[in-house]
């Protein structure tokens, strides 16, 4: 499926153009797109490192964990919307190093079950602001969760270095 | 200079970076993480300082709450950008994106200097203010325009 929908953006007008590496304008696109990913990265990083250290207990703000949540998680889904354009670009322009590399995989994989804790912390506070400081067993989860969570980033931007080393499974 | 850059190149260290197949992808991955927590942080307190974002929130208090974290990043940063470097030292001081990161990364810091003693010095009459006086916004924009240069440079510096 993956190496059907990789030879269909090949063949896209999109795909020549983000590809065109003989003039300066177009050569721009990778860099210029990468940078901003990184930029998106960093406000992500941020974001996930206050709300999940509060969790851990680490207390890295005043506020409770409701305000925490209230006010970094929009920033998040901001950035993650920054990050999937910017993403984007850099697939259609080369769809085999990205959609046929098994590093590419794992971290979208990572990506939807951080996006998924993600959800839950903010799900749940908004339905009862102190759910996750209910009960030593909901502590715990959160601890574990954040945990989790905070490996899985860190783990999402070491596999997006690690694209450029690993080739594509078709290289092999 | 040149001296001491060569004699870096000729370290066992220096060898030992450039051979193995894993130490530079690990350096990078700890340099990029560390960067993009420099700059997400960073860039928030700029925000706040341009009027651009978080303004309800109390300058100083939204500082104190970033700049722990801006301070632990950078230290990580430079470590691990000065392993990248000790690889091949005179091959980056050729990269003129090299050069120019560094000159961003120490106009940064003098930008920070002069707000933190100057421009920051009467904060308590607008550390509340939706939108702070000029000259706060401007160490904000530039600080923001800084730091997106220096990731720009850094990325430059893998493509040439």
């Amino acid at each position: 499926m993956l190496q059907n929908l990789s030879d269909w953006l090949e063949q896209t007008q999109l795909h020549t153009i983000f590809a065109d590496t003989t003039h300066l304008a177009t050569w721009l696109i990778i860099p210029i797109s990468q940078t901003i990913h990184i930029l998106g990265v960093g406000i992500v990083m941020i974001a996930v490192g206050m709300l999940n250290l509060q969790l851990l207990g680490i207390r890295v703000a005043r506020q409770s964990f409701a305000e925490l949540s209230a006010r970094w998680t929009p920033w998040i889904w901001g950035a993650l919307a920054i990050l999937f354009l910017t993403g984007a670009v850099q697939t259609i322009a080369e769809p085999t190093r990205e959609l046929m590399n098994n590093t590419f995989r794992i971290k979208m994989v990572m990506l939807a079950i951080v996006v998924l804790i993600t959800f839950l912390y903010r799900v749940q506070t908004k339905k009862d602001p102190g759910y996750w400081e209910r009960s030593n067993e909901r502590q715990s989860l959160a601890r574990s969760l954040a945990s989790l969570s905070l490996i899985l980033w860190l783990g999402i931007v070491a596999a997006g270095r690690l694209i450029a080393y690993v080739g594509a499974i078709e290289d092999f | 200079m040149w001296d001491l850059l060569t004699w870096i190149d000729g370290t066992s260290l220096a060898e030992t970076i450039r051979i193995s197949l894993w130490i530079f992808p690990a350096l990078e991955i700890g340099h990029v993480a560390a960067i993009a927590v420099v700059l997400g942080s960073i860039a928030r307190v700029d925000l706040r300082l341009a009027g651009l974002a978080s303004r309800d929130r109390s300058i100083t208090e939204f500082s104190h709450e970033m700049l722990p974290w801006t301070w632990v990043a950078f230290a990580v940063a430079t470590v691990f950008g000065i392993l990248l470097f000790v690889g091949q030292p005179v091959r980056y001081v050729e990269i003129a994106f090299f050069d120019a990161k560094i000159i961003l990364i120490l106009l940064a810091g003098l930008n920070m200097l002069v707000f933190e003693h100057l421009t920051r010095r009467g904060v308590g009459r607008w550390d509340r203010a939706p939108i702070p006086p000029v000259q706060a916004r401007i160490a904000g924009g530039l600080s923001l325009a800084f730091w997106i240069s220096v990731v720009v440079c850094g990325r430059f510096i893998g493509f040439v």
